[in-house]
């Protein structure tokens, strides 16, 4: 009887409980959220903050230890630096021509994996694509180093019509990057393809509009909103990469190797930089918000 | 002498095992609102696709004002169509919607303006150019999406089941719109529903589909008074079909007989019997189904078989009609109302 | 050859090791100022505590859970009855932090982290009487400016290599026997000259300055004024035309003198064994100029909570098997002269001259350059680090 009695009353409670709740569906939303926003609040945007907020400081330069002391010095330096300077529009650089190769070799790809490719094999062709992103990074980058290493595949291919492989430099890390991040682009593209509707290509071309018509006035315009969402990662990934370049990039250096070669003994200072990754994306966004991307990620 | 729009025939279409299309005939005249009529599934979606040219006819051949355009590309036919869910260019807007097909033809930019807001003004959507589609409710890109196609002057206007995504105000609303619009522009229109209420109102002639088959070709007056078939007596509008026993009878020859509800009389068990040229059978109202304007009821007849009759409430109400369940009534009508099926 | 090392290396990139010239040790001490807090060592040892907690690079403190094979922890838990329990560290910086919360024993550690805990207290003096294994310890190694202030120790020396020149046989002809050939005669093997990412490489332009531009009056690399380390910093800028790649990761060089991507540069013996064992056709060499270098020490906190422990540990790591151990596993040279007997490669310590202390004269360890200049000039203020890690950013554009 007595257990009965608790039993029931504790299942009158969280009926009580489940009730008030309810009824207030601001609370039951606080407590829905409180979690997750915390961890955004404190962990994620805190640690920009932090980073930001580090920037300013400077280093004692016999402990490397951070003097909490107010300075602009660090972009000061940033700015009036010709290598700083070199270093960060080379990055972008990098970015974009990465963000372009993608794009110009994700379309082709995605327009057959979503609609010329049988239905009942774009499931598989998807897999194929993305089994990439299951190799280890490193061992990708590594077998690219195989790849462009002096008498490696790309030497021997391109030996017949008597040239070399771009070697390790530059090109060679614009080309890996590519390689990394091209299903970050596919999937964005192939999806947009895929919810095409057929009926808008039947009603171009029963206006009058030949293939080509249909695909620049139709096609691509609808379509690249999600190139721009697909470009958010490649341009973004390409931007904070730093192992890469490193592996294959010869003696390049980009913002990533910056940052790291600084966080031991100067963290300040690797601070700034890394702050500017973080504003030339924010700018990056902001520029594509207006294609409409962002709903598209 | 009216030319002909379009003419088909022999046309033949498969999916597979599904033959979509099995065998059609037809000839559409030049001015014509033409409706193609069919449950979903009997080919008539398909019949306009293979006439705008998104499908090709696995045999038969399609003319378009004389010429054989069996082959051709859609780009290559002067047909538009107006679709269902309307197709719309979503990235464009309404302006730039209506005058795709001028500026594919390198109709220059005055002129292409000028006469997009014509277009858009014979839909009355004046003023909506600058707007986008998602911006519009489903009615008015119904009407962009005619003002596009019609923009053009084309020849023949497909229309596939425009108004299914409308609400029934909007609906009938656009169909007397529609009607009006044919008439004015004066372009054959071809126009594919399920809804045989929206053939007989607007349609000049009607193709009735069954299974991948024309079933009947007619003025509505025609498909609705006289079936050809007992498919058609049944899909289009309600029907008493009478089987041979049934009709042996009632109308006292064999073969089989459809009666519309409408025609149907109801009267007391006691009114007379006899009144010239008119057949007569007494039952018991099984049920009664109170539909506002009429009520219908199903009597079961004295010698056997069901009739379905329709009643104006001229002056009878939801109460009154409810006193006939279960009363013995007598049921009367004219003998040409019978209508005798070709078997 | 293990993986360990290019964890080692990336921490190393900002962790210098510190040890001024092995020969005038006495005097680098003054020079930085060192006034370290006046600590105790024990005189003897209680019993043990069941327990030790260590702060060590990767690749030094190896209980099997890395590779079955490689074990020297197990034994040592079974003989002491202390439970090892060891933290990874990336760098010299993260190594004083660490060493500053009071809760770890001992740490391995590198010349900068060395003289920085000395300094701050964190780290006791170490009565060498009572580690026997200490006496065998290699004499080039004991009283250095990195692990001792005025003769008194501060931990006990754990081993140490060198940076050689590598070079291609085949491509590289002839035999190079001078740091010139990666800088005046680099031009030869453009884009196939390789050096070594980190900050610190400014002092190998500085070595090879001290011999060849005499003018410049070098002494030591790491102490460098506004002229000389722009001098230095020129020759890197120049040599940077005919740099193919830098390393900082062990595989990346490997591979790279395999493929023949590089044909010159700078290595560490480890490497050189194993590109050469894979094929390579490679050999590498202390170059008349000399080179730069490493050493690293296992220093006791002075808040041990574990002490007795703690001098088990330092014992135990040193002794003549375990020492060979971590050599060989690690890659360097050992400590203790009586390791040379027990690694399980009986050419090793010739291979890493271990016992050779006119090989080791040559070699100009890492240290931390600071403004008060290490080699005792006080007329002048030398370019501290973080201005080398500017430059280094710099020179590579």
């Amino acid at each position: 009887m007595a257990s009965q009695a608790t039993t029931a009353a504790r299942t009158s409670g969280v009926r009580r409980l489940a009730g008030a709740l309810h009824r207030r569906p601001r609370l039951r939303l606080a407590l829905l959220l409180t979690a997750p926003l915390l961890w955004l609040i404190v962990l994620y945007l805190g640690s920009l903050a932090v980073l930001f907020a580090s920037a300013f400081w400077t280093t004692d330069s016999f402990t490397s230890q951070v003097v909490k002391v107010w300075s602009t010095d660090n972009f000061h330096q940033l700015v009036t630096t010709p290598v700083f300077r070199e270093v960060i529009v080379r990055s972008v650089g990098v970015a974009l021509a990465v963000t372009v190769l993608c794009a110009l070799i994700a379309f082709p790809v995605a327009f057959y994996t979503a609609r010329v490719a049988p239905p009942r094999r774009r499931p598989l062709l998807v897999v194929a694509i993305l089994t990439p992103l299951w190799a280890s990074y490193l061992v990708k980058v590594y077998a690219w180093r195989l790849i462009l290493s002096r008498g490696g595949l790309a030497d021997w291919l391109l030996a017949p019509l008597g040239l070399g492989g771009p070697g390790f430099g530059l090109p060679a890390t614009v080309l890996t990057l590519t390689y990394l991040w091209l299903p970050y682009m596919i999937l964005p593209i192939h999806t947009a393809l895929e919810q095409l509707p057929a009926q808008l290509l039947d009603a171009s071309a029963d206006l009058g509009a030949r293939a080509g018509r249909t695909f620049r006035s139709v096609v691509l315009p609808m379509v690249l909103p999600s190139v721009a969402a697909g470009s958010v990662f490649t341009f973004s990934l390409s931007l904070g990469d730093y192992i890469t370049v490193q592996i294959v990039g010869g003696k390049t250096q980009l913002i990533g190797n910056l940052v790291y070669s600084n966080i031991e003994l100067n963290l300040p200072m690797a601070a700034a930089l890394g702050t500017v990754p973080v504003l030339v994306i924010v700018l990056y966004l902001l520029a594509i918000r207006r294609t409409g991307a962002l709903s598209s990620l | 002498m009216q030319g002909i729009a379009i003419r088909l025939h022999d046309l033949r279409k498969s999916f597979g095992e599904t033959a979509a299309v099995a065998g059609v005939d037809l000839e559409i005249r030049d001015g014509e609102f033409f409706s193609m009529l069919g449950p979903s599934g009997s080919g008539k979606t398909t019949v306009l696709r293979l006439v705008a040219g998104f499908e090709t006819p696995d045999a038969g051949r399609i003319e378009l004002a004389g010429q054989e355009v069996t082959g051709l590309a859609p780009f290559e036919r002067d047909v538009h169509t107006v679709f269902q869910d309307y197709a719309l260019f979503p990235h464009m807007t309404v302006e730039q919607n209506v005058a795709y097909a001028l500026k594919i033809r390198k109709v220059p930019k005055a002129e292409r303006l000028a006469r997009a807001r014509e277009a858009l003004a014979e839909v009355r959507l004046e003023g909506y150019g600058a707007r986008r589609p998602a911006q519009l409710s489903g009615g008015q890109r119904q009407r962009v999406a005619l003002a596009r196609a019609l923009v053009g002057r084309p020849r023949v206007l497909l229309l596939d089941e425009p108004l299914g995504a409308l609400d029934l105000k909007l609906r009938e609303q656009m169909q007397g719109e529609l009607k009006a619009l044919q008439r004015e522009v004066g372009i054959t229109f071809v126009f594919v529903t399920h809804d045989q209420e929206e053939a007989l109102t607007m349609s000049d002639r009607i193709a009735v589909f069954d299974r991948g088959r024309i079933a009947q070709v007619g003025t509505p007056a025609e498909i609705y008074e006289r079936p050809a078939t007992p498919f058609v007596a049944s899909f289009v509008g309600t029907s008493n079909l009478l089987d041979a026993e049934v009709a042996r009878r009632l109308v006292g020859a064999p073969g089989t007989y459809n009666i519309r509800p409408e025609k149907i009389r109801v009267l007391k068990e006691s009114a007379e019997a006899d009144e010239p040229d008119h057949t007569t059978a007494t039952g018991l109202v099984a049920d009664v189904v109170y539909l506002g304007d009429t009520t219908r009821l199903l009597v079961d007849l004295d010698g056997g078989g069901r009739l379905t009759a329709v009643q104006q409430n001229l002056e009878t109400s939801a109460e009154d009609v409810a006193a006939y369940r279960g009363a013995r009534v007598r049921l009367r009508w004219h003998r040409r109302h019978a209508v005798r099926l070709p078997s | 050859m293990r993986l360990t090392r290019t964890l080692r290396t990336a921490a190393c990139a900002g962790a210098v090791l510190l040890l001024a010239a092995a020969c005038d040790s006495s005097h680098s001490t003054s020079a930085t100022g060192l006034n370290p807090p006046d600590l105790k060592a024990p005189t003897k040892l209680g019993r043990t505590e069941g327990q030790v907690d260590l702060i060590a690079w990767a690749g030094y403190v190896e209980d099997g859970s890395d590779d079955p094979r490689v074990n020297w922890v197990g034994h040592f838990e079974k003989q002491t009855g202390c439970q090892v329990h060891s933290r990874v560290a990336a760098s010299s910086d993260e190594m004083v932090k660490l060493m500053k919360t009071g809760e770890y024993d001992a740490v391995s550690a590198s010349g900068d982290a060395s003289l920085r805990l000395i300094a701050s207290g964190d780290a006791a003096p170490v009565n060498t009487a009572l580690v026997p294994n200490y006496k065998d310890v290699f004499s080039g190694l004991k009283n250095g400016a990195w692990n001792s202030v005025n003769g008194r120790m501060y931990g006990i020396p754990h081993g140490r290599g060198a940076n050689l020149l590598m070079y291609n046989t085949r491509k590289v002809r002839p035999a190079p026997t001078s740091w010139s050939a990666v800088f005046e005669g680099a031009s030869k093997y453009k884009g196939h000259v390789t050096a070594y990412d980190s900050p610190i490489y400014i002092a190998d332009a500085a070595l090879y300055l001290k011999s060849t531009r005499p003018e410049l009056r070098i002494k030591d690399p790491y102490a460098l004024d506004q002229k000389q380390f722009d001098a230095a910093v020129a020759l890197l800028k120049k040599q940077n035309a005919d740099v193919g790649e830098y390393w900082g990761d062990y595989l990346k060089e490997v591979s790279a003198f395999k493929s023949g991507d590089s044909v010159v540069g700078t290595t560490w013996q480890v490497i050189a064994n194993l590109a050469a064992s894979e094929g390579a056709e490679v050999k590498a060499l202390v170059p008349k100029e000399g080179s730069t270098g490493w050493s690293d020490t296992w220093m006791v906190s002075s808040k041990a909570k574990h002490l007795n422990c703690a001098y088990k540990w330092l014992n135990w790591i040193v002794s003549p098997k375990v020492n060979a151990e971590v050599a060989e596993y690690f890659g360097e040279a050992p400590a203790n002269s009586k390791a040379c007997a027990e690694t399980s490669d009986k050419n090793f310590c010739a291979v890493y001259h271990a016992a050779d202390e006119n090989y080791w004269k040559r070699i100009a360890f890492w240290n931390t350059p600071i403004e008060q200049c290490l080699d005792g000039r006080t007329d002048v203020r030398c370019v501290p680090y973080a201005k080398w890690v500017q430059a280094w950013t710099e020179i590579k554009g």
